[in-house]
């Protein structure tokens, strides 16, 4: 509800701009100072924002930047999604289960200091060099951060709230369904949201490391003719790709869980 | 559960995985999953062969180099963001694009910048981590108490003691965690770059892992798991021994 002008708190420096221009006006300063800088350089080695922009809008409406994205999405969402469903379970037995916990701890801990990455000799002699090595490096790159949080999650649902629950009768799937879960609705969205940006990055990593297709399949080639725009142009869409998806998911959470108040920024 | 019920859990559940691995390993063979009594082995073999420590050696070093300038430059920028309203539209926008950008998708944009020797590996590993960084004191300080300035202002504390005897130490527990953040990270990127390039220890992983015995190739993570609990462990003494008050505290990133 707009709130008329007069009304309203007075700020502590009432000469502030909104926070939308100022975030307007620091990418504009941003590509300026880049612009400037990439002047000093060669073109091949760092191109300017207006080439990389170019470069962009005859891509883009050629549809063939758009084209590689979406084949690229398939192998990232079957990872994703068989992440999702390896590690939500999991991640409940873990953080309800104090035995299962301290059983699971020191292993999860052993594996996640392992970088991702150093799996794919592996991944190679077991999958392949295609879809499906794909597919499991993507898994393993967000399985982890998914199962952490969602253990850490469902450790810390306040006890007074499951108590009441017991209190007035409640038990099994039905304490599960009527308190556990909505409980952990707020937890799960962050499972997912940060599950969602690794996967978005294990997309591309997965690309470049295995045979290159679609997107690092692209960045291969304009790296082969020293096309730092088109480089840069594909890195752009990553970074906008992952922060959509994030602030995406953020939104949506605001929307669907009105009730928890965000901490967080 | 007391202390030793829980080291008895452990202990169970880590012999119960070596057992399933090692039955798993027997009948996919040494060229799929070498089973652990195999890696054992072939551990001494690579320890005892020197190659293996040389290499991480060298690597660390350089990604010590990256993660240190990483520190250097994150923390001061995240404190003045978390501080400073300006900062903070300035460069926030940079920041949150930054840290969801794949490490992986830089490696051909830096190769062509910065050449593949130690300048390369210094960039990657320095981008890698030092979002993390600024992050995590970012939020630090955005969160320190006003009250807790107030009490400065009144004895009349100097900008310079207030930041120095007060801002910095409530800030220590979310410095400390986000370079242990970044340290995850940075190691994270000195493989991927090093196996990109094949040089340094990532590339001796990729050279292993064309070898038919899978045994060496696992002895390499070995270590490398090794490396990273050590250094995560080291921080977390670090921040007990510099700010005793330090409790495992998280920010969201």
């Amino acid at each position: 509800m707009p709130v008329p002008a007069a009304d309203r708190p007075r700020r502590m420096r009432p000469w502030a701009p909104p926070a939308p221009v100022l975030y307007g006006l620091s990418l504009v300063a941003g590509l300026v100072a880049w612009e400037l800088v990439a002047g000093r350089f060669s073109r091949v080695v760092l191109a300017p924002p207006s080439a990389v922009l170019r470069h962009l809008s005859v891509h883009l409406r050629s549809f063939e930047l758009p084209a590689l994205l979406i084949q690229s999405l398939g192998h990232m969402l079957l990872g994703y999604g068989c992440a999702i469903v390896v590690a939500v379970p999991l991640g409940f037995l873990i953080g309800r289960s104090e035995r299962a916990f301290v059983m699971c701890d020191p292993i999860i801990n052993a594996l996640y200091a392992i970088p991702s990455i150093a799996f794919v000799p592996f991944l190679v002699i077991w999958c392949g060099l295609f879809f499906w090595a794909r597919a499991a490096l993507v898994f393993l790159m967000c399985v982890f951060d998914i199962l952490v949080t969602v253990a850490a999650g469902a450790r810390n649902v306040p006890a007074g709230l499951l108590d009441v629950g017991r209190a007035f009768g409640a038990s099994g799937a039905f304490l599960f369904r009527t308190v556990l879960l909505p409980a952990s609705l707020p937890f799960l969205f962050t499972a997912f949201r940060l599950g969602l940006v690794r996967a978005l990055v294990a997309m591309v990593t997965a690309e470049l490391f295995f045979a290159a297709v679609n997107l690092g399949a692209y960045m291969q080639a304009a790296a082969n003719r020293f096309d730092s725009a088109g480089l840069l142009a594909v890195l752009s869409i990553l970074a906008l790709l992952g922060l959509g998806a994030q602030e995406g998911l953020k939104a949506l959470e605001v929307w669907l869980l009105p009730w928890h108040g965000r901490s967080d920024a | 559960m007391t202390r030793r019920s829980r080291l008895l859990h452990q202990a169970l559940a880590i012999v119960a995985v070596l057992i399933g691995w090692e039955i798993l390993g027997r009948q996919m063979g040494d060229a799929l999953l070498s089973p652990p009594s195999l890696v054992a082995r072939e551990y001494v073999a690579l320890v005892a062969d020197g190659t293996m420590l040389s290499e991480l050696a060298g690597s660390l070093r350089q990604m010590v180099a990256g993660f240190g300038l990483a520190c250097v430059v994150g923390m001061p920028l995240g404190i003045a963001m978390g501080r400073s309203r300006l900062w903070d539209v300035m460069v926030h926008p940079w920041v949150s694009m930054c840290v969801v950008t794949s490490v992986a998708a830089l490696v051909p944009l830096f190769l062509l910048l910065f050449g593949s020797g130690f300048q390369f590996r210094l960039a990657i590993v320095f981008m890698a981590s030092v979002w993390y960084i600024v992050l995590t004191a970012y939020h630090g300080a955005r969160g320190v108490s006003s009250r807790v300035l107030e009490v400065g202002r009144a004895f009349a504390a100097s900008p310079f003691q207030q930041f120095w005897k007060i801002l910095l130490p409530a800030l220590y527990p979310y410095l400390i965690t986000g370079a242990r953040i970044g340290l995850v990270h940075a190691i994270r990127a000195m493989v991927v770059a090093e196996m990109y390039v094949i040089v340094g220890y990532g590339g001796l992983i990729h050279k292993t892992g064309l070898q038919t015995s899978t045994a060496p190739l696992l002895g390499l993570l070995f270590t490398l798991m090794l490396v990273s609990l050590l250094a995560n462990q080291t921080l977390r003494w670090f921040g007990r021994w510099l700010a005793p008050w330090y409790n495992e505290r998280s920010a969201t990133v």
